[in-house]
């Protein structure tokens, strides 16, 4: 037994761990090589964390950035905490570029060289099928390529996208998840980047510190769309997951919809449940970065108002600087909603509910010194 | 429990109310497929006078993007929000929603309406 499974056999899962891809050029078509050599994806945010965004501390000893050796990740992450199986939400999303070839094809890629670097090193990985959504054609025809693997266990796109998500454009992308019985998860990173949208409904904050603040705003206004334009209609069996994008707020926007369906239900005719039934069922939402009010049973109380037994998942976003520590979280909760959170919906979710099987891998290192204690101080 | 005379059945326009006053209790009096219906002129959301506003039809349930109109002259939408209610039943028509119009049980005698009231109407 992994030291974070409980008596009840729940599993931990990481639901966000971002894998490094050593070497994308083996992977591209040669037409693509040349440009990703020298300008990789191109174009970014405009906005950086001037501390960084990956920890110091996960640099591999053997070398290499970090999250870049799968076995140091296994004992520097996995190990550690005691977590049974990692979701792998990849080194990327992929911006709103001009070339939807290019970025067609680092997708691809990124998916090739996940499957040869990771999936294939431990059974406590799995991996997630990079699309480029605002290509559906392309992006389904990915999903077909990758979806039958039971090693990719969900369809990976960036939570921004050059209309709101739930429109018909993209209703072929769902139904090719649909159909490999892949959940979707969308995941911020792109906000603003590239040929996007500003990263705020009043265009351009100043600084990193702003941008991360709100960038739920764009998993809102995506599940707002995902919702009014029936895509669960359409699409009764799928499943979305909105990654590191906060909690709290989503209560609001339920009761929001809700109020609004009742006055305007005719403006949609083809909901025929509130709003909120089908983002219970159909929507999931991974924890980190967990809001930390100063009163913890505020959060609590957020947690009671959205079903979070079904809709909550743990995630810790390792490597990235505002990770979280899974033997921090939730603490005072209810044991038997920890354990829904911490990997009981997950396991429902990604079809992970045995226990990972004894591996004889490599020798790795890397194991803790005294980081877990002297972080339990720094966060009481 | 008495059943109050109310109004003359002709005067009950074939679209929209004849408010009638019980007491303090205002009443709409529709006609729907050919019966008559009273609701209260109190929306049970927030109390706004459902009976001043538009009786219209909807929108009915559909499949994704396909809009299909019906119930022309049955559905009554409160003038605040736009709830809309079913004047056959009182229903609002949100699922899930628990709401409805507070009604009353309507008999014609001889052309005349009458309701089943606790108190003396007065016509308005």
């Amino acid at each position: 037994m992994l030291p974070g499974r409980s008596a009840a056999g729940t599993g931990l899962v990481d639901t966000d761990v971002h894998q490094a891809v050593h070497d994308l050029l083996p992977y591209l078509p040669l037409q693509w090589r040349e440009r990703w050599a020298t300008t990789g994806l191109g174009t970014g945010t405009g906005y950086s964390n001037p501390r960084g965004v990956l920890r110091r501390d996960t640099v591999p000893p053997q070398g290499g950035p970090p999250a870049s050796d799968p076995l140091f990740l296994l004992s520097d992450h996995l190990d550690r905490y005691g977590i049974d199986y990692a979701v792998l939400t990849g080194p990327f999303v992929l911006p709103l570029g001009t070339d939807p070839d290019y970025l067609n094809a680092v997708a691809s890629a990124v998916n090739d060289a996940t499957i040869d670097g990771w999936l294939g090193v431990s059974a406590r990985f799995r991996g997630s099928i990079l699309i480029n959504a605002d290509d559906p054609s392309a992006a389904v025809a990915e999903i077909h390529r990758l979806g039958e693997r039971p090693d990719l266990v969900q369809v990976l796109m960036a939570t921004t996208t050059r209309q709101p998500c739930g429109q018909r454009a993209y209703h072929p992308i769902y139904a090719a998840a649909a159909e490999h019985d892949l959940p979707v998860a969308l995941h911020p990173g792109a906000e603003g980047a590239g040929s996007a949208s500003p990263p705020t409904p009043v265009g351009y904050p100043s600084r990193y510190l702003e941008w991360h603040n709100v960038l739920p705003l764009t998993a809102m206004a995506q599940l707002n769309s995902l919702v009014c334009e029936g895509v669960f209609e359409l699409f009764p069996t799928l499943r979305v997951v909105l990654v590191e994008a906060g909690l709290s707020w989503l209560p609001q926007l339920m009761w929001r919809m809700d109020k609004n369906y009742k006055a305007l239900r005719d403006t949609a005719p083809w909901l025929i449940r509130l709003p909120s039934e089908y983002v219970t069922e159909h929507v999931r939402l991974t924890t980190q970065p967990l809001e930390e009010p100063g009163r913890p049973e505020h959060l609590e109380q957020i947690l009671g108002m959205m079903d979070a037994a079904h809709t909550v998942m743990f995630s810790s976003d390792y490597p990235h600087w505002d990770n979280d520590n899974p033997q921090l979280l939730f603490r005072r909760l209810d044991p038997a909603l920890r354990a829904r959170i911490m990997g009981g919906t997950a396991a429902e979710l990604y079809g992970l509910s045995t226990p990972p099987p004894q591996e004889s891998l490599p020798p790795h290192s890397g194991a803790p010194t005294s980081a877990t204690s002297t972080l339990a101080e720094e966060q009481e | 429990m008495s059943l109050h005379a109310v109004a003359r059945l002709d005067d009950i326009p074939a679209r929209g109310p004849l408010m009638v006053r019980v007491g303090a209790l205002e009443i709409g009096l529709y006609r729907v497929q050919g019966e008559v219906v009273a609701w209260r002129n109190r929306c049970p959301h927030m109390a706004a006078p459902v009976c001043r506003g538009v009786v219209t039809g909807t929108r009915l349930p559909s499949a994704v993007y396909r809009y299909q109109l019906g119930r022309d002259g049955e559905i009554l939408q409160c003038p605040w929000h736009g709830w809309e209610f079913d004047l056959l039943s009182g229903e609002h028509l949100a699922s899930g929603s628990a709401a409805r119009l507070r009604g009353y049980p309507v008999e014609v005698v001889d052309g005349v309406v009458h309701l089943r009231l606790a108190v003396s109407p007065v016509r308005s």
